[in-house]
């Protein structure tokens, strides 16, 4: 049986154990379950770009408020310490980060160690198949708790997807150099309904900024 | 500046609104020398298409001259003359990189909207509802035309603007049609449709080597200037006329080599339903009512193609799958790959291959575009196509 196939002129060798964990032993693993006051969010993205180009850009933390909605501030407190500050008008929350695991061009792991936060995450950087660019997979997750839902409060978006639209924007930016943007274009008289859909349209929603250090 | 807003269903109004500036690095201000009314905007007119908000600048079919560009433009310059693309490519995905432009990844802000309807999100565009992209349109004095460095078009040469403004849509959309057809030398095609993009669907596959066009409509002015570029004309409203028996004969009972339904969604009327639980309350989907497309699948031949230029949006009932899979026939459709067609057909125009003003029968200033709507969308006067020079004073 293992040798019935003899014609795959393009095939890629399966990973052994992904670290993402999408593929194991030739089967597709789905995303964890929300169990135990635990959520989980995996997303990927297919980015053209250089799997070392992403994980410098990505590892670079002081500059992810370029394009991290709501976050304000990121200060590297160490070599693998971090204080992070996400606001939206006047209300504040921050915490401290560390990195767990840090393979450079390859996949960053990170969990939240104090302040408002439980989290944590990994990030993956793969060679897509066929020479197609690069797959970045996010792996997060969230303890139910102040962050998550001061998250949503604030932007409109739960946990989930706000680390999809993140990534969203991590490629864009990567990619172009920029974020699609509708915010602060011109329109006519809004009616009151437009205004109460603040969470759908990115007219409302905050775009990153891409090019300024700090957010204000 | 002065911009046509759309304020709600079956409402629109020339209003004042401020002036739009860069938000991004590769933005372009263009001020705006000729736009038009497109079909597909009489869609938005008459409510068809969800997450449209009052306020919202209509328009994707503009011209112009650069007005200002941002840091990431070094391609254009201020006083270039420019035709504006309506889909909005990046250029550096993986989709734009394979000239699936209107597939880009990167230039709808709302991309979450069409996931939940779609799976997945194609390109943004102007003047198109939020799940579009929500960008403001170009039936304004000024616009901001985001990667300005991928879609605009230079234009040098002397030609009027009308003869190069319907390449920011309907010709690149008829000429796609018509080569996703698959026309071979020699072929028979039929058009549904005989608008705009109906128009340049037979235009162009005349030009890639099509010997007989028929074009099915049923008003006289659009049926007129089918005959006037050369296709045999169907009136599908004559009640003696059934379309399916005429392409046969037309055809001595073979059938169209290729079918282009260039009429979409609202082909006799459409009705708004909700669809899928999660999004029915954020995002209203319509439900299409394809009767063309029914007609077209029964009408093309065995191992024929069928292009579907036409709009369609949501759920389809009764398409007769069985008839498509029986004959082994092959659909093409899709948004326009604008960037692919814009340069090769401005170079046909340039050689006079063809005048693309033929099919226009209004030319008003902005502040007539309201009336213009109902006016069209009422069938109140033989309109063909409405072209609007934002900066004419309104006619005494």
């Amino acid at each position: 049986m293992a040798n019935a196939l003899k014609e795959r002129p393009n095939f890629e060798p399966l990973p052994k154990a992904a670290a993402s964990a999408i593929i194991q032993d030739g089967r597709y693993l789905p995303p964890p379950e929300d169990k135990d006051g635990k959520q989980w969010i995996r997303t990927s993205a297919l980015v053209q770009a250089s799997a070392e180009d992403l994980y410098t850009k990505w590892r670079d933390l002081e500059s992810v408020p370029l394009w991290q909605e709501q976050i304000r501030e990121v200060v590297q407190t160490g070599p693998k310490t971090s204080h992070w500050v996400m606001a939206s008008g006047d209300k504040t929350i921050e915490w401290d980060s560390e990195i767990l695991n840090d393979e450079p061009g390859r996949r960053i792991a990170w969990r939240s160690i104090a302040g408002d936060s439980n989290n944590a995450g990994e990030v993956i950087f793969e060679a897509a198949t066929g020479g197609r660019g690069t797959i970045v997979i996010v792996l997060q997750e969230f303890r139910m708790g102040k962050l998550a839902s001061a998250w949503e409060t604030m932007t409109g978006r739960n946990p989930k997807q706000a680390v999809i639209e993140n990534l969203r924007h991590f490629k864009a930016f990567a990619e172009t150099g920029e974020i699609p943007r509708t915010q602060g274009q011109s329109h006519g008289p809004r009616g009151v309904i437009g205004k109460m859909k603040a969470s759908l349209y990115g007219e409302d929603v905050k775009t990153p900024p891409t090019s300024e250090r700090k957010v204000s | 500046m002065k911009a046509v807003c759309w304020m709600g269903t079956s409402k629109v109004e020339t209003l004042d609104v401020p002036d739009p500036s860069l938000l991004n690095p590769h933005d372009a201000i263009i001020k705006v020398t000729r736009t038009a009314i497109c079909g597909s905007d009489l869609h938005l007119f008459d409510g068809f298409i969800p997450t449209m908000e009052a306020g919202d600048i209509l328009g994707h079919e503009f011209m112009g001259i650069v007005e200002e560009v941002g840091k990431g433009v070094t391609n254009l310059q201020r006083g270039d003359r420019v035709v504006v693309p309506f889909t909005i490519a990046c250029g550096n995905c993986l989709f734009c990189k394979k000239k699936i432009w209107s597939a880009c990844d990167n230039t709808n802000p709302n991309a979450h909207l069409m996931e939940m309807a779609y799976g997945y999100s194609g390109s943004g565009l102007f003047g198109y509802s939020h799940m579009m992209g929500g960008y403001a349109g170009g039936q304004a004095q000024y616009v901001r035309v985001p990667f300005a460095n991928v879609g605009p078009l230079k234009v040098e040469n002397d030609l009027p603007d009308e003869k190069v403004l319907f390449l920011s849509d309907i010709f690149p959309t008829g000429y796609m049609a018509a080569e996703n057809a698959q026309i071979q030398e020699g072929d028979t095609v039929a058009v549904w449709g005989c608008g705009p993009v109906g128009q340049f669907a037979i235009a162009s596959a005349f030009m890639l080597g099509a010997a007989r066009v028929i074009a099915i409509d049923r008003l006289p002015e659009r049926l007129e200037l089918a005959r006037s570029i050369g296709a045999i004309t169907v009136d599908y409203s004559d009640e003696d006329v059934s379309v399916l028996t005429a392409v046969k004969d037309l055809t001595g009972g073979a059938g169209p080599d290729g079918c282009i339904d260039a009429v979409g969604l609202e082909s006799h009327s459409t009705e708004l339903q909700g669809v899928y639980d999660k999004i029915k309350t954020a995002v209203m989907l319509e439900t299409d009512r394809p009767s063309v497309l029914r007609q077209a699948i029964q009408a093309v031949r065995k191992g024929g193609t069928l292009s579907i230029p036409g709009v369609y949006g949501g759920l389809l009932d009764k398409v007769p799958f069985g008839a498509a899979f029986g004959k082994g026939i092959t659909m093409k459709m899709g948004q326009t790959n604008m960037h692919s067609y814009m340069k090769p057909l401005l170079d046909r125009i340039e050689k006079g291959q063809i005048d693309p003003t033929y099919i226009i029968s209004h030319r008003i200033p902005l502040d007539e575009a309201p009336e213009m709507y109902k006016v069209w969308r009422d069938k109140r006067e033989a309109v063909t196509k409405i072209v609007i020079d934002p900066w004419a004073a309104r006619a005494a």
